[in-house]
């Protein structure tokens, strides 16, 4: 397979100004500044190969964000090396800025906000170079999955946030990028604008074999649409790989779902600790390990209906890693 | 090349077409730039009767601020303010380009909405004209436009390292309109001081283009004056590269 994106031992140490309280301070402050150097990303390395959807998660302040804007050229890193479709990202080639764009949620579209979202489509097309079949084309598509008919002549600046999302996707997509940086794309989004955005990345990857790093805290954008996460948390990279398998070294016990006959509250404490209990069908967690000797018991004591084993809730299992700190 | 030219002139068309919605501001913001000329033209013209040049020197001055003024401090620095240059920078050409075709398109509306506050006081005063003196400023009014541009812009740029760039660029307007001929024209400042505003960059901004128009020079007057325009020129062009490329490099170091 391809290697699309090769980063080494990036570094990025931010010098942030600090003063302690009070007007003293304040005045020093005004002849000398002090500085403390923030580690945001630390030697962080990682492959990414063409046409794969890689979730990057990690708690607030991880880094995530600021590995994002090097890997997009916005950010000259103090340490480390990146090499993005065989381009150095901060050099900001014409060439490579073309292939590659950066969707953050936070302000989806950057252009003047007083145009159409149609002449900000069109202010794409000339800045990137599209031609007109491949506009139409590309427009076509975008159009039917994102559904932009009835924003195509409005104004940017009257748009919703959800509304904007889905113009700041169409305006980075027009012209097909094959690597793209998506931070935290649903944020702010209803749930069923969240479900249509995840359907239209899953498919435009599909229909582009475009290479893409996902930020968001929703673990079901990732769990939709990523099989490989990185893991960050304090500039580090603390897990590289499959998401189940990160999921089960994280929670290192899985959810029993049984129905008995009868919607009689029972005690099942002694099997495990039971998280849910409702109408007759309880949630009880249980060791991997003891997955088949408790359910062998269950079977035999109890009247059961139905017996489902599942992973616990994903983004349950990142929280508590996330508030414990990721081993 | 002509893909650049291309660029800026999109720019310039949707930052046209963008501006329409703030046409009152604009009216507001052109009229304030017409103020201190039409002031200098009426308070002159009143004190001096006899000297008609004086009256033409400021029509053309005020000609010559509404095509050489840029509202750089707003349209630069403060999306270096937000942040949302990076924007810029992940497009695949220079940022540059979209600053220069907004400044294209803020002269347009110069333009539209100046011309008629110029019409009137031609109108008004009634004054000879001379033709050959007109097209022989021309050339010296678009270097001023590119001297003041790159002067703007280098103040301009002063966000990428201070909080005070708005500041920075009034201090540099306000020393254009006391040195650059504006207040007073050069030509009435007592000796010393005059030489060394007509070898400054705001006469080379501002007042030499309307001393030409307005016949008040000598031919060697006129020469030296295009020669220092050449020279500012080329220093503010270097200054601003460096200012540019340093600025840039820090906006990426420290946070983008
Ligand atoms: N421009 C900046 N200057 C100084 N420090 C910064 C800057 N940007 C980010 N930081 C700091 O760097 C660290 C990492 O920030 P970053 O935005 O990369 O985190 P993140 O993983 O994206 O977090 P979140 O999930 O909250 O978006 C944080 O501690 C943050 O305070
Ligand atoms: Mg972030």
């Amino acid at each position: 397979m391809d290697r699309t994106i090769h980063v080494h031992h990036l570094s990025m140490t931010y010098r942030v100004p600090v003063r302690q309280e009070g007007l003293g301070a304040a005045l020093r402050s005004l002849i000398h500044r002090s500085y403390r150097e923030l580690a945001a990303v630390d030697a962080v390395s990682f492959d990414l190969f063409a046409g794969e959807i890689v979730g990057f998660i990690g708690p607030n302040g991880a880094g995530k964000t600021t590995t994002l804007k090097m890997l997009s050229g916005i950010l000259h890193p103090t340490g480390g090396d990146a090499d993005i479709l065989g381009f150095q990202p901060w050099k900001r080639q014409p060439a490579f800025l073309r292939r590659i764009a950066i969707i953050r949620g936070s302000q989806p579209i950057g252009g003047p906000v007083e145009l159409t979202v149609m002449d900000s489509l069109r202010l794409q097309q000339l800045i990137y170079d599209v031609d007109d079949r491949a506009f139409k084309r590309n427009l076509g598509q975008l159009n039917a999955m994102l559904d932009l008919r009835t924003l195509l002549d409005r104004q940017i600046r009257a748009l919703s946030l959800g509304e904007r999302m889905r113009c700041g996707l169409a305006l980075n997509l027009i012209y097909r990028p094959e690597v793209l940086f998506l931070d935290e794309p649903t944020i702010g989004m209803d749930a069923s604008v969240v479900e249509t955005t995840r359907q239209f990345i899953a498919a435009y990857c599909q229909e582009t074999a475009a290479t893409v790093l996902l930020t968001s805290h929703y673990m079901a954008d990732v769990e939709r649409l990523c099989r490989r996460v990185i893991l960050m948390d304090k500039g580090t990279v603390r897990y590289d790989g499959d998401l189940r398998t990160l999921s089960e070294r994280l929670s290192p016990y899985k959810i029993l779902r049984v129905s008995l006959v009868g919607a009689k509250a029972l005690d099942l404490s002694s099997f495990g600790e039971v998280d849910e209990a409702e109408n007759g069908t309880y949630d009880i967690r249980v060791g991997r390990r003891d997955v088949p000797s408790v359910t062998a018991r269950l079977l035999a004591d109890f009247p059961v209906t139905d017996l489902a084993v599942l992973e616990p809730p994903l983004d349950r299992v990142i929280d508590r890693a996330y508030r414990t700190g990721v081993a | 090349m002509t893909r650049s030219l291309r660029l800026i002139g999109i720019y310039a068309h949707r930052t046209f077409l963008e501006w329409m919605t703030w046409r009152g501001f604009l009216v507001t913001l052109v009229l304030g730039q017409c103020v201190t000329p039409v002031l200098g033209f009426a308070v002159w013209s009143a004190a001096l009767p006899d000297a008609s040049n004086l009256s033409t020197y400021y029509i053309s001055l005020l000609v010559v601020q509404l095509m050489t003024v840029f509202q750089l401090d707003h349209t630069l620095a403060n999306p270096i303010y937000r942040g949302t240059l990076s924007h810029q920078l992940v497009r695949p050409h220079s940022p540059i380009l979209g600053t220069l075709g907004t400044c294209f398109a803020e002269r347009l509306w110069f333009v539209i909405i100046g011309a008629p506050v110029v019409g009137l006081l031609v109108f008004l005063s009634n004054v000879p004209l001379v033709v050959a003196n007109v097209l022989l400023a021309l050339p010296a009014l678009a270097l001023a436009m590119v001297v003041r541009f790159l002067f703007t812009l280098a103040l301009a740029l002063t966000a990428f390292w201070t909080q005070q760039a708005h500041g920075i660029v009034a201090f540099g307007a306000t020393l254009t309109f006391l040195i650059g001929g504006s207040a007073v024209p050069i030509l009435y400042f007592p000796d010393p001081l005059r030489s060394v505003a007509e070898s400054s960059p705001f006469s080379a901004m501002l007042g030499l283009p309307a001393a030409i128009a307005s016949g008040s020079l000598n031919r060697d007057q006129v020469v030296m004056g295009y020669a220092w325009q050449a020279v500012w020129l080329a220093v503010f062009l270097i200054v601003t590269v460096v200012v540019w490329r340093s600025g840039v490099r820090r906006f990426t170091a420290v946070g983008g």
